[in-house]
């Protein structure tokens, strides 16, 4: 009955050479959890929204998309948009009307439900979400996670069969997202929705799914179990392939000897497999802390080593490049402080990754050593000099800040004009040449007429970053630079910041990425409280953590992740595009 | 405090036929001493609801105000016929004085009625009201107050980080900071727009516009309301008929009456505050509920 099934479908968009979906047949059985993957611009978006007849695409179709036996042009106006929930990627965007209850009702008003009937789907939907406290806030002021939490619910109002998911999670940080995830899958389990759900990151979503259907260049080149497209990943050794497998996965099988062992998904998994078969982990294992000093704690709350902020030895002793004193910021008088007290020394060359809770004033703190909040207590100084004495010119041209969102730094009509108001403020004397030379550096000189707005997320990051190298800053604060952007252009990035560091930036990068940041940082530091409370080498900090750690530090817990798969392995994949 | 309070918990209905009254008989009882008294049941009321807070707030403005009416009035009107003296040229009469201070006085009253307009009626329960007439445009009016935030989050957010590439409004010539605004505002706009294309997918997909809309609302009209309407009604009627036999305003111009009050003008001034103070029965009732709750204990 609400089964869904694809038949033949080719999708052309208008004005495209290519096809975005080529020939696709797919069936989904009803109460199926469905993950899509692969890279984007693969036509995941376009298969999905097909699907979703009232946000169609325009374009030339042929084939047939059908909901039940019934093809979805002939359902009924009201029936369509009840039958099929579409959650999609930006929290903000799709939120409608003011308070959390006027959203939540939008949907049941549009089909002009009766409002006895409104306010018992009110009752439940509310509950199996335990929002009801929020009905009241205004949606602006919730979290990303309560925000997407709501246009979830606003679209179960509905009582969908068939639930879409675009890449809900691309745009959340990882705790909000597995709460999303959580929900959807008790949804799926609970409700007997059908999930067909689109994700970039598929390391959580892998052990949850019923089925995997990857997708690339608009045709589908794999549909089966999560664990057999482990396998058949692990067997092809395709790096594009081989990114989406969770750390723990790639791990286990390269540490495997028995080719033919079943690839596990999770941390749990894999810990079964290396207590039975896994002869290089078993003779390592040590599952009880040892009495030093090194492997103190196994609970998180207690970082390992390096307690009070920046005393460490392992962090060396050179002048710092920028220190912050005391620091002392909060948003309003009636607000709790976001910092209080904070000490921490930034020396030159450091590759720092700062970690945090969500909401625990990371942002702040980097605006803060920015200079674009000024503290209201304690001092950050550059090189010796206060920043509070410093000219915004001089400031801005050692310090770049590039913010969550980088669209947020354009400011003209093209990518080239904004290069070139940069160039000309940073000093250079042929402009033109300038923006050229860093577009083109950066793989983004066919994209110098574009409109900011119309360059997909991983180019306005690089755009974005390009403006800030322009000024040569010898201190750039990154803002979780590798939230919502694909494997790919997470490698990416990844060399630019490789290059940047070489040409002498100090980098500070915010993140939530825990497998960048081990692979990118020299050094670790965790925001609680409003202080910085451990402040290490990646090894040393990793080691012990339990939440702040990657994967793979969750399975070798208190030993070392010797062996472990730097992230570097993913920009060797960067060559195949 | 809570909507399920006192004065908070009446329907909008009854509210907005207190405010409609409130705002009408102020206008009709043009009479000094009875605006008088009906500010200071204006002020009781805005003390009942927050302790005067967001009257004290608007106390200032309205002082100015006040003082600027009851100046300018014999300044720029000189009629009525009992001249007090001569400014240079100008007559100043007593007429234009009392009818300046009756007016400042109204306006007062007035204000003072709004500012507990304010903390009364929600942006939900006017918007409830509006719901019934026109459901598009109650809709129109939602998505906007939803906007006005996230724009001034965004606004915020993009000066800050502006300002590091020089694009900003507090520093540089007046032309540059026009520039510069102007560029900071199209940006926003810019991208505002690129968002909303997905707020109206978002719409799309929830079946907007698949037919007539319903409304999902949540007051209901109680006892409580039914009384209190019923008794704003009988005291609306008793100031209509008085006033309708010449009783409870003034006739300033051309010669001013005595400001006495008659037998007729203090049934009107009785009814009026009847008027004015009768939504706070329910507030008392309820402290004394509260009260006796928290004496139990």
């Amino acid at each position: 009955m609400e089964s869904v099934e694809w038949r033949e479908v080719t999708f052309h968009y208008p004005d495209a050479a290519a096809p975005a979906l080529s020939s696709v047949s797919l069936s989904v059985r009803a109460g199926e959890f469905v993950v899509l993957g692969g890279p984007t611009g693969s036509g995941k978006t376009t298969l999905l929204r097909l699907l979703k007849r009232e946000v169609s695409p325009g374009g030339r179709m042929s084939g047939r998309v059908l909901l039940g036996d019934i093809p979805i042009e002939q359902l009924q106006p009201r029936d369509a948009a009840a039958s099929i929930g579409l959650v999609m990627q930006h929290p903000d965007n799709q939120l409608v009307v003011d308070t959390v209850e006027h959203e939540l009702s939008f949907g049941m008003e549009n089909l002009g439900m009766p409002r006895s009937l409104m306010r018992r789907r009110m009752a439940e939907v509310t509950g199996f979400f335990g929002i009801e406290q929020l009905l009241s806030r205004q949606v602006d002021g919730l979290s990303g996670g309560q925000k997407q939490t709501v246009n979830l619910a606003s679209v179960l109002m509905l009582q969908p069969r068939v639930l879409l998911l675009d890449e809900p999670l691309a745009q959340l940080d990882p705790l909000a997202a597995r709460e999303v995830t959580g929900m959807v899958k008790r949804l799926n389990e609970e409700w007997g929705i059908t999930v067909i759900m689109s994700e970039h990151r598929l390391d959580e979503l892998l052990p949850l799914a019923d089925r995997l259907i990857r997708m690339e260049n608009g045709t589908v080149v794999f549909d089966g179990a999560p664990r057999a497209f482990a396998a058949e990943a692990w067997r092809g050794q395709d790096p594009a392939w081989l990114e989406s497998l969770p750390i723990v996965t790639r791990w286990a099988l390269a540490h495997s000897e028995d080719a033919s062992v079943e690839p596990p998904l999770s941390v749990k998994e894999a810990r079964q497999l290396t207590g039975e078969g896994l002869p290089k982990a078993s003779t390592v294992a040590r599952e009880q802390p040892q009495a030093s000093s090194e492997t103190a704690s196994p609970q998180p709350e207690h970082p390992p080593q390096a307690s009070s902020a920046g005393t460490s030895a392992v962090l060396g002793t050179a002048a710092p490049l920028l220190a912050a004193d005391g620091l002392f910021y909060a948003y309003s008088k009636q607000d709790p402080a976001v910092v209080h007290g904070l000490r921490w020394t930034i020396r030159p060359g450091d590759r720092i990754a700062l970690f945090g809770g969500n909401g625990s004033g990371k942002s702040t703190l980097l605006q803060l050593l920015a200079g674009l909040r000024k503290p209201q207590r304690g001092e950050v100084k550059l090189g010796g000099q206060k920043l509070s004495r410093l000219a915004d010119a001089a400031l801005y041209a050692r310090i770049g800040y590039l913010a969550q969102n980088p669209l947020l730094h354009y400011a003209h009509d093209t990518l080239l004009e904004d290069l070139l108001h940069a160039a000309a403020r940073a000093g250079a004397v042929r402009p033109q040449e300038e923006a050229e030379r860093i577009a083109d550096r950066m793989g983004l000189f066919k994209l110098l007429g574009r409109h900011p707005h119309d360059l997909s997320g991983g180019e306005r990051q690089l755009g974005a970053l390009a403006l800030l190298l322009l000024g040569r800053p010898q201190l750039l604060l990154l803002d979780e630079p590798t939230k919502g952007v694909d494997a790919l252009a997470k490698a990416r990035l990844a060399r630019h910041l490789d290059d940047a560091h070489r040409d002498g930036a100090t980098l500070v990068m915010a993140t939530h990425d825990v497998e960048f940041a081990a692979s990118f940082a020299s050094r670790c530091s965790l925001l609680f409280n409003g202080e910085i409370i451990a402040d290490d080498v990646p090894e040393a900090f990793f080691r012990g953590n339990l939440f702040y750690a990657t994967p793979l530090h969750r399975l070798l817990h208190g030993r070392s992740a010797e062996g472990g798969l730097p992230y570097q392995a993913a920009s060797s994949t960067e060559g195949t595009r | 405090m809570s909507d399920g309070f006192g004065v908070r918990a009446l329907h909008p209905a009854v509210l907005l036929l207190y405010y409609a009254g409130g705002i009408a008989f102020g206008m009709l009882l043009f009479h000094p001493l009875i605006l008088l008294c009906g500010w200071g049941a204006c002020l009781i009321f805005n003390v009942h609801l927050d302790g005067g807070r967001s009257w004290r707030s608007w106390a200032m403005p309205m002082l100015v105000m006040f003082l600027f009416l009851l100046v300018i009035n014999p300044l720029v009107s000189h009629r009525g016929r009992t001249v007090w003296f001569y400014l240079g040229d100008l007559s100043i009469t007593m007429e234009s004085v009392a009818y300046g201070a009756t007016m400042a006085l109204f306006l007062l009253g007035l204000l003072t009625l709004f500012v507990s307009y304010r903390i009364v009626v929600t942006e939900h329960k006017f918007l409830y009201l509006f719901a019934k007439l026109s459901p598009r445009a109650a809709l129109l009016v939602m998505m906007a107050s939803g906007m006005v935030p996230r724009l001034r989050r965004r606004l915020t957010e993009l000066m800050l980080v502006q300002r590091a590439r020089g694009i900003t409004v507090t520093t540089g010539s007046l032309a540059a900071r026009a520039r510069n605004g102007i560029r900071l505002v199209a940006s926003l706009l810019a991208w505002t727009l690129e968002d909303s294309l997905q707020t109206a997918d978002s719409m799309q997909a929830r079946g907007y516009g698949t037919g007539p809309r319903s409304a999902y609302t949540v007051f209901v009209f109680r006892q409580r309301d039914g009384w209190t309407a019923a008794g704003l009604l009988l005291a609306a009627a008793a100031i209509l008929v008085l006033w309708q036999q010449g009783h409870g305003y003034l006739n300033i111009y051309p010669r001013l009456e005595p400001l006495a009050l008659d037998a007729g003008d203090c049934g009107t001034l009785a009814a009026y505050l009847v008027y004015l103070l009768l939504p706070l029965v329910g507030e008392w009732r309820d402290r004394r509920a509260w009260r006796a709750l928290n004496g139990a204990k």
